[in-house]
């Protein structure tokens, strides 16, 4: 017993190791691992980086993803402010109603995005309640157009930048406020020069979150957005055509397009967490 | 409070970490006027639609037959997927907070990457696996377990999409909570089941029930992955939200409407079961030390 | 019971804890581990409670191999820093924990444990408090709650790491004749950690220094204020 031998895990008497990673591990591969394996198989080997770029390098691809990308970043960026200012809302101030305001935010958690999909559509068509005013207003059409695509992804990644943003203001120390205040800043100043450097690593967090969610995020666009090529096709969608067409290859060659995007997010998010982790921690 | 001081001097004081009051409201107005038309206009016109036609008109729809088969279909892989989710998420936090290995951070990575992934990729990772493209999908269906345009789909799909919501929930959770109780218990004599029923369990019960809620809630609500595999065979597997879209497409707006109020409905239950746990338990949520 | 530690040695990964250490503790002593952090001291407590396994040497109690006994079977009374006390669990059903994990055939019945708590709470000098939760006690209490908790199960050794850390000067100093008392009475060869020498000169029949995985000294409080055998010993107690 003293041979000294490779394992993964260092010896204690804790119990349920084998279960506990068997479970994780064969639930893991059979719903993750093997079929994102797959795919990619089927991909790079399958079809090929050269057809897969063919799929791709397509005006209609191309619009699709595009738009995907340009709709789910204006969205996020809207909510990255929006999120600042309403978790700043929720936090510091007291209003009738608040502690609803703040369950309702989980909202687009909770809600089905298929609902949230028809709900929008109903009220932002030209003849809607919204939509209508809106039509009177400024001429502009918000549902079958990009605003429109604009509006279900600002609904579906709302609560992220609220969600990562509330805790850290929850836990700002007031007596830095103070000081920027005894050294003769404006509150103005204190906010911007102050505040809101703190609150940035959290918020860019939530912002590349709901980017991540918008970007994939299909149920509550396709019945708002007028699905035309070209113009409103989101690539979601486009996958979905192409499945029915039976034209795998062209799904995997989108599927793929789209993950690279993901991942590329993916990294951007763990890169921020590290620098904020490292420049947070030092004060 | 503040604001009630009276002072010599005739402008009031205002403490220096808060803004002038006249900023204050309009910033709350500012958001709730935004939270009015995004969130709260909505979720009105759910209902209103639905009741368009009165109360009765509403309720035969969801007596449809298909509507029927589509409500138990949901439950069904409700019933399904948030057991099989809780077992997993139990072992992964199990696996990753008692234990030092290897690998760790790249399995949690893992863990969390159906966050983000398209659900459409989801849907198509089934289709690819099992659809009549691929060897094994034809020897399935040969043999009489069709898995994709099927139930046993519906339910990989689902469990894709909600995969992260109870590891997720209770790794911080155990992680924050240590190994000395479960030590304890074991200097004590007791065996490894019995650690787990009688200390590890009822210190994370209300996480748990958290991370089964939201995933629960999602189970039942996912529309793109389980609209690639289901086939969308009506009365057979087609799950609510897929109906809604049926409904929607067909102009039965009230039907579809309906069917979008009763999981309207759905989504408030979990809201305020949130709400009440957050508020409660608060010290034993991992979400709401996020908070 | 004699606890004999033979060339034990254990390393985290590139983090040496212990160099082989040999150490034999003779029955009903009651022995301190005594070093600054990073000393091995929580480690070593650690092996002979079967909470950690060595990568090498043998731990023997009276005389036979118990190195690979599990953590259940060495029966090995262990008072955690944290105390660990089971946060949903009252302060009776704590103590009683561990007379309702043994198994059928040895487990006693309800009213015998219901004596035996009552009994552990006397000697505890805390006869009321079984209806409480651990958050509802003050941090002595705690610390003799879980001591109850772990003599509950009649062990053959006492083990106690930094058992007076967590707690105030005064209190600490009650507490310490409260343990000096529970050990006299019971005969447990008790084995404490502490990183403070008084607390162990005052208390101990025998202290182990120690400092970076290895043991520098050992031997009587005495003995040891008035002969250090190494520098760092010396060092330590001056300061």
């Amino acid at each position: 017993m003293t041979a000294r031998s490779f394992s993964l895990k260092s010896p204690t008497p804790m119990p349920g190791w084998g279960l506990s990673f068997g479970i994780m591990l064969t639930m893991l591969s059979v719903v993750v691992l093997i079929p994102m394996a797959v795919l990619l198989w089927r991909g790079f080997v399958g079809f090929g980086p050269t057809g897969m770029w063919e799929v791709v390098n397509r005006p209609r691809v191309w619009n699709a993803l595009e738009l995907s990308f340009r709709a789910a970043f204006v969205a996020s960026l809207f909510n990255l402010v929006f999120g600042v200012l309403l978790a700043w809302v929720l936090v510091r101030y007291r209003f009738p109603g608040k502690r609803l305001i703040d369950a309702a935010v989980d909202l687009p958690f909770a809600l089905p995005t298929a609902v949230a999909g028809i709900a929008l559509t109903a009220i932002y068509a030209p003849n809607g309640v919204l939509g209508s005013v809106i039509l009177e207003t400024f001429g502009a059409r918000v549902a079958y157009t990009e605003l429109g695509i604009w509006i279900a992804l600002i609904f579906v990644g709302l609560p992220f930048v609220v969600r990562t943003v509330q805790p850290v203001i929850e836990e700002i120390d007031r007596e830095t406020e103070e000081a920027s205040a005894t050294l003769g800043a404006t509150r103005l100043r204190t906010l911007t020069h102050v505040v809101l450097p703190m609150l940035t690593p959290a918020a860019l967090t939530g912002f590349a979150l709901a980017l991540a969610r918008s970007v994939g995020e299909y149920g509550s666009v396709i019945f708002i957005a007028g699905n035309l090529p070209n113009v409103t096709e989101i690539a979601p969608l486009l996958i979905v055509i192409r499945l029915e067409e039976f034209d795998y290859n062209g799904a995997v060659a989108i599927a793929i397009a789209m993950l690279a995007i993901s991942f590329t997010l993916l990294l951007a998010i763990n890169l921020i967490q590290i620098w904020s982790r490292r420049r947070m921690g030092a004060v | 409070m503040t604001e009630t001081l009276t002072l010599s001097n005739p402008r009031a004081f205002r403490p220096a970490t808060t803004e002038p009051v006249l900023v204050k409201w309009t910033l709350i107005t500012l958001v709730l006027a935004i939270l009015a038309v995004l969130l709260f206009a909505p979720l009105i016109a759910v209902f209103e639609e639905a009741l368009r036609r009165g109360w009765a008109f509403a309720i035969a729809s969801l007596s449809e037959r298909d509507a029927q088969s589509a409500i138990r279909l949901t439950l069904l892989v409700a019933a399904i997927t948030v057991p099989l989710n809780a077992v997993f998420g139990i072992a992964a936090a199990w696996a990753v907070t008692k234990f030092d290995w290897r690998g760790k951070a790249w399995v949690i990575t893992l863990i969390d990457l159906p966050f983000s992934i398209s659900p459409v990729v989801a849907g198509l990772l089934f289709v690819l696996m099992f659809g009549s493209n691929s060897a094994l999908g034809v020897w399935l269906v040969a043999n009489g377990y069709p898995i994709v345009f099927a139930v046993p789909g519906i339910v990989l799909a689902t469990l894709f999409i909600t995969f992260p919501f109870v590891a997720r929930e209770l790794i911080p959770v155990m992680l924050e909570q240590g190994r000395a109780e479960e030590e304890a218990a074991l200097t004590l004599g007791a065996s490894g089941w019995r650690v787990f029923f009688t200390v590890t369990l009822p210190n994370i019960r209300w996480a748990l029930l958290y991370g089964v809620l939201l995933c629960n809630a999602r189970a039942m609500g996912e529309f793109g992955a389980v609209a690639v595999v289901s086939g969308k065979i009506r009365g057979q597997t087609t799950t609510m939200p897929l109906m809604i879209e049926m409904f929607y497409n067909e102009y039965l707006s009230v039907a579809a409407f309906t069917m979008a109020a009763v999981l309207a409905l759905l989504a408030f239950v979990t809201l305020a079961l949130k709400s009440a746990l957050e508020w409660r338990y608060a010290d034993q949520l991992a979400a709401t030390h996020r908070h | 019971m004699n606890i004999d530690i033979e060339d034990i040695s254990k390393d985290f990964g590139k983090t040496v804890a212990l160099h082989p250490v040999s150490l034999a503790l003779p029955s009903g002593t009651l022995v301190a581990l005594l070093g600054p952090s990073g000393s091995g001291k929580t480690t070593l407590l650690r092996i002979l409670g079967g909470l950690e396994f060595p990568n090498a040497g043998r731990v023997l109690f009276d005389g036979s191999d118990a190195t690979n006994l599990s953590v259940q079977e060495r029966r090995a009374g262990f008072v955690f820093q944290s105390y660990a006390l089971f946060r949903h669990m009252t302060v009776f059903d704590n103590i009683a924990y561990g007379l309702r994990a043994r198994p059928r055939k040895t487990r006693p019945q309800a009213a015998e444990i219901a004596r035996r708590v009552t009994k552990l709470l006397d000697l505890i000098k805390l006869p009321d408090i079984g209806a409480r939760y651990p958050s509802q006690l003050s941090g002595g209490q705690r610390q003799r709650v879980a001591l109850a908790r772990a003599l509950a199960i009649e062990p053959r050794m006492l083990l106690l790491d930094e058992p007076f850390g967590a707690l105030d000067a005064k209190v600490r100093k009650e507490l310490r004749q409260g343990l000096r008392d529970i050990h006299d009475t019971t005969g447990l060869t008790t084995v404490f950690v502490t990183h403070d020498q008084e607390e162990a000169m005052e208390l101990a029949d025998l202290v182990v220094v120690m400092s970076m995985g290895r043991i520098e000294q050992i031997g009587r409080p005495e003995e040891i204020r008035t002969r250090p055998k190494t520098d760092f010993v010396r060092e330590f107690l001056s300061a």
